[in-house]
């Protein structure tokens, strides 16, 4: 890949290997890779890569220069380094994404801002007179949080109206999910309404689910949606993107997740149109109406080295046997090798078949620990934070008016789950702690009514 | 002007305080490596101030081989803060999820409380936390647009701001407040200037017009320091003005506010008012404040972060404490920078003070050789001033002055901005001054660098050089 002969910046050296060792094998060894996470804290079992991500300690060094570079001499840096260097991260995205051009990739903070991006462009629509009141947007209950709130901040506010499609969970087929999307989609055009904008996850948050992200787009073209928004928080470094298969109007990927890089850097994708695309960076600077990419490649005074580190994860990557492929391959099938070892340690079920899991999988809970509300999960999750030292994200699932659920080992309803994370820098033992934590929870008939205080 | 009193440390930053102040920063420092034992514990007090050496070493990664006289564009951060930083740094990417839960938001609110203490505001939930100032006008004139686009103000209302608004800000009116269907009125101001009277006039002029035809003006978009050309602005003055004429808000951009110049919001009296810390108030890139006084107005209903995260709805400090997963560690320095700022005499205050008298003194250096005035008289100016060029230099346009610009950095190592001022706009003015640069002085700063301004300046002269003659 031609992304492979980037070089970082200017003249600053990245070569991190101690000179005094000489590279025996071409990839990193465990020990090597202990050593690129010896920040990471020892004694927690880090099972949650999926929700803030990791980043080595060669992307850090080489963020640190980047930011050195800027002390030194910030203006020098501003004029003659800084959108050179930005823009060596796009073109290394652009290769990795597939995408017609590298104008169509901008960097931004993260999903969350993407997603304002793309409302307040459909909010403007609205207010404008271009959409019609009540036209929808339609979108997964399961949606983030924060771009649920989106919508409610720019979209409903201006009188477009949303529909909401049930996730199936557990799931066992996409043919589930794309008859739902379906009907959800039929609800938004009911009545004369056209759907303006349909936003599709990649792989859900919570539930994890890796969704038939290719069959929805396609279906959204059939159905006559206006906009195609997939929200991939999760998606670069998991699983493969090719935003051209996918076919998508808007994409976005955090690259902190599972990428590699610090905190915080995601691409947005937007495809080429022949008219001028009305998106926007809502933090407006003098580069205002240059086009987003430009836009957000300069949005105030900020530190951008988080932003300009991609060419040096791709050098790590390639330490690893297969690259990102081989990362992302063994990745998931270490993360569902250990979901099965845990759903079989406490008697009950994987929340999606394996070919639907990435990096990330769903267990469901022994039914005895009786989680019955959010509050529990939050309560649960805690417990296994202070007391444990196992870092796991908890999920309840709240079973609608005759849904039976999925029962356990115990014959009780399954009603919450864990998702659990796979990294490079994950070790079975982390696994095991958190199987013993839930199952001696068990044995001593511990619920989530009875946990000991944080 | 509120007084600082000694921070208060959170547990958690109490118990990394001799781990941060033991810390220096390098590039190749590691991760998670021991800290260094602090000496100067072991040596002993009372303490007294920082000493000429060590604030050399406090910046010790600036390029030497600069005349760094531009501390107005990107301002500076001294290591120790940067050593506290890292840590924080090191402390989400240690154990992220317990950061987020645990640590992040009581650390923010410590820099909440403590600038809020240093700007005099009456309440906590009236100070929020943005990257910056362009951030911050994004986020004021948003709400402008809302009540633009729901019909609580008319079409064709007025937005009032200053010819000399910042680039960003003057795009983000347009952004929001043009394509909403308000109007945009510049208000032009003399420059050069000879008295705060010259500038009260021209805004009375500016609000007149804004309220023309029956019209209401909507906002009044206030520099506290223009950028280029640099000037103080008589604020209060003109805050009171805008009540006077009956102004619904009044927002005061002082992108160059803290550190720089007097920053007391009561005393000011504006609505809303963002200030960079990153500039001159020792903070690394990038974190500022924008304050948003508490009023029964609807302002409070409408203000929110661009980013809309889960806390949308929960108030605009609580909102920009969570946009999406970042870095936060700029934000939360706060602390650490009012111990760096108390080492030196008289802290903040002191320090602010003798920039002006540095700043001043090396204008008039500068004016005395070269034969040219300075922007502005003394009282107008805080820690910047501009300097006019000699006119043999012959800068005709924007273009000169940026490669002038660029020559000076790149021959001879100087990094000073430049302004082009057209000539003809005073009265009966010969020989008029088209050039000037504007100088900063901060604390790192040497009268050396300025010298070899005087000289840089000088020897072209001497060479009989014309802007006319730069290419590229």
């Amino acid at each position: 890949m031609a992304a492979d002969d980037r070089r970082n910046g200017d003249s600053t050296n990245h070569n991190h290997r101690d000179p005094k060792k000489p590279r025996l094998s071409e990839f990193l060894t465990e020990s090597d890779i202990r050593s690129e996470f010896a920040h990471h804290h020892t004694g927690v079992a880090r099972v949650n890569n999926g929700s803030f991500g990791c980043c080595p300690s060669s992307v850090l060094d080489a963020q640190r220069e980047w930011q050195l570079r800027f002390l030194r001499q910030p203006d020098e840096f501003y004029f003659n380094g800084l959108r050179r260097g930005l823009l060596a991260s796009r073109a290394v995205i652009s290769d990795l994404i597939n995408a017609d051009d590298v104008d169509e990739v901008s960097l931004v903070d993260n999903a969350t801002t993407a997603a304002a991006i793309v409302l307040q462009r459909v909010g403007r629509c609205f207010s404008e007179g271009r959409y019609q009141k009540e036209d929808t947007v339609v979108m997964f209950h399961c949606a983030f949080q924060s771009v649920k709130k989106s919508i409610q901040a720019y979209v409903s506010r201006v009188g477009g109206s949303t529909v909401e499609v049930r996730l199936p969970f557990p799931v066992s087929s996409n043919d589930e999910i794309v008859s739902a999307f379906r009907e959800g989609l039929k609800k938004g055009r009911a009545n004369g309404r056209t759907v303006r904008l349909a936003i599709i996850d990649h792989i859900t948050s919570m539930p994890c689910v890796l969704m038939p992200v290719r069959e929805l787009v396609k279906v959204c073209r059939e159905e006559g949606v206006e906009e195609v928004f997939v929200d991939a928080a999760h998606a670069i470094g998991s699983v493969k993107v090719d935003v051209k298969e996918i076919g998508a109007d808007y994409y976005v990927s955090n690259l902190h997740k599972w990428f590699f890089c610090p905190p915080s850097i995601a691409f947005f994708y937007c495809k080429k149109r022949s008219s001028e695309l009305d998106v926007h960076h809502p933090v407006v600077s003098h580069e205002f109406g240059n086009g987003l990419a430009i836009e957000s490649a300069w949005i105030g005074t900020r530190d951008y080295s988080s932003q300009l580190v991609v060419p040096s994860v791709m050098e790590f990557v390639k330490r690893f046997e297969g690259g990102i492929d081989g990362i992302m391959e063994r990745n998931h099938d270490e993360a569902v090798r250990m979901g099965l070892m845990l759903c079989s340690a406490w008697g009950t079920n994987l929340g999606s078949p394996p070919e639907m899991c990435v990096g990330m999988v769903m267990i469901g809970l022994p039914s005895k620990l009786c989680v019955e509300s959010d509050d529990d999960a939050v309560k649960l999750r805690a417990y296994l934070r202070v007391h444990r030292s196992v870092e796991v994200p908890v999920y309840f699932l709240g079973l609608r008016d005759g849904e039976e659920g999925v029962k356990d080992k115990d014959s009780g309803v399954i009603t919450a789950y864990v998702r659990i994370s796979r990294q490079v820098y994950n070790e079975t033992e982390d696994y095991e702690r958190l199987r013993d934590a839930i199952t001696e929870l068990v044995k001593d008939q511990r619920t989530c009514q009875n946990l000991p205080p944080v | 002007m509120a007084s600082l009193s000694p921070p208060e440390e959170t547990a958690a930053a109490a118990a990394s305080f001799h781990h941060r102040r033991s810390k220096r920063y390098s590039s190749s420092t590691t991760n998670g490596v021991e800290p260094v034992p602090d000496k100067r514990h072991k040596i002993s007090p009372p303490p007294s101030f920082i000493s000429p050496s060590e604030i050399e070493s406090e910046f010790s990664h600036h390029d030497p081989a600069f005349a760094r006289i531009n501390n107005g564009s990107f301002g500076s951060c001294p290591s120790s803060v940067i050593a506290a930083q890292r840590d924080w740094q090191l402390r989400f990417l240690r154990q992220p999820d317990r950061f987020f839960f645990d640590e992040l938001k009581p650390n923010i609110s410590a820099s909440r409380a403590a600038i809020k203490r240093i700007i005099n505001a009456e309440h906590e939930d009236e100070v929020s936390i943005v990257d910056n100032a362009t951030t911050a006008a994004a986020i004021v004139l948003q709400q402008t647009a809302w009540a633009f686009r729901e019909g609580r103000f008319d079409r064709g209302d007025a937005v009032v701001m200053l010819h000399y608004a910042f680039g960003s800000v003057k795009k983000s009116v347009e952004a929001y407040v043009s394509r909403s269907g308000g109007e945009v009125i510049e208000v032009q101001l003399p420059f050069p200037v000879n008295s705060a009277e010259e500038i009260i006039n021209r805004f009375r002029t500016g609000l007149a017009l804004g309220k023309a035809n029956g019209r209401k003006v909507r906002l009044a978009l206030i520099d506290h320091v223009t950028s280029m050309p640099s000037v103080v602005i008589p604020i209060k003055e003109l805050v009171k003005i805008c009540r006077e004429e009956g102004v619904d808000q009044v927002f005061v951009d002082a992108a160059h506010g803290i550190g720089c110049v007097d920053v007391d919001m009561k005393e000011i009296g504006a609505d809303f008012y963002t200030s960079n810390l990153h500039k001159w108030f020792f903070a690394p890139p990038s974190v500022a404040f924008l304050y948003c006084k508490r009023s029964g107005g609807d302002a409070g209903g409408n203000l929110h972060h661009p980013v809309v995260s889960h806390e949308y709805g929960n108030g605009l400090a609580v909102e920009s404490t969570w946009v999406g997963t970042r870095d936060y560690s700029a934000q939360l320095v706060v602390p650490s920078i009012l111990e760096f700022v108390n080492r030196f005499e008289g802290g903040i205050d002191g320090i602010k003070r003798r920039n002006h008298e540095s700043v001043v003194e090396m204008g008039e250096m500068l004016v005395k050789s070269w034969g040219t005035q300075l922007g502005c008289p003394p009282e107008m100016c805080a820690s910047m001033v501009m300097v006019g060029l000699p006119v043999s230099l012959g800068v005709s346009s924007e273009t000169d002055a940026v490669r002038l610009r660029n020559l000076l950095r790149e021959r001879f190592s100087i990094e000073i901005p430049t302004y082009f001022r057209p000539p003809g706009q005073g009265e009966g003015e010969i020989d008029s001054i088209t050039g000037y640069v504007r100088i900063s002085y901060q604390v790192y700063n040497k009268p050396e660098e300025y010298h070899r301004l005087k000289d840089a300046v000088n020897e072209l002269v001497r060479d009989g050089f014309k802007c006319s003659s730069l290419t590229g």
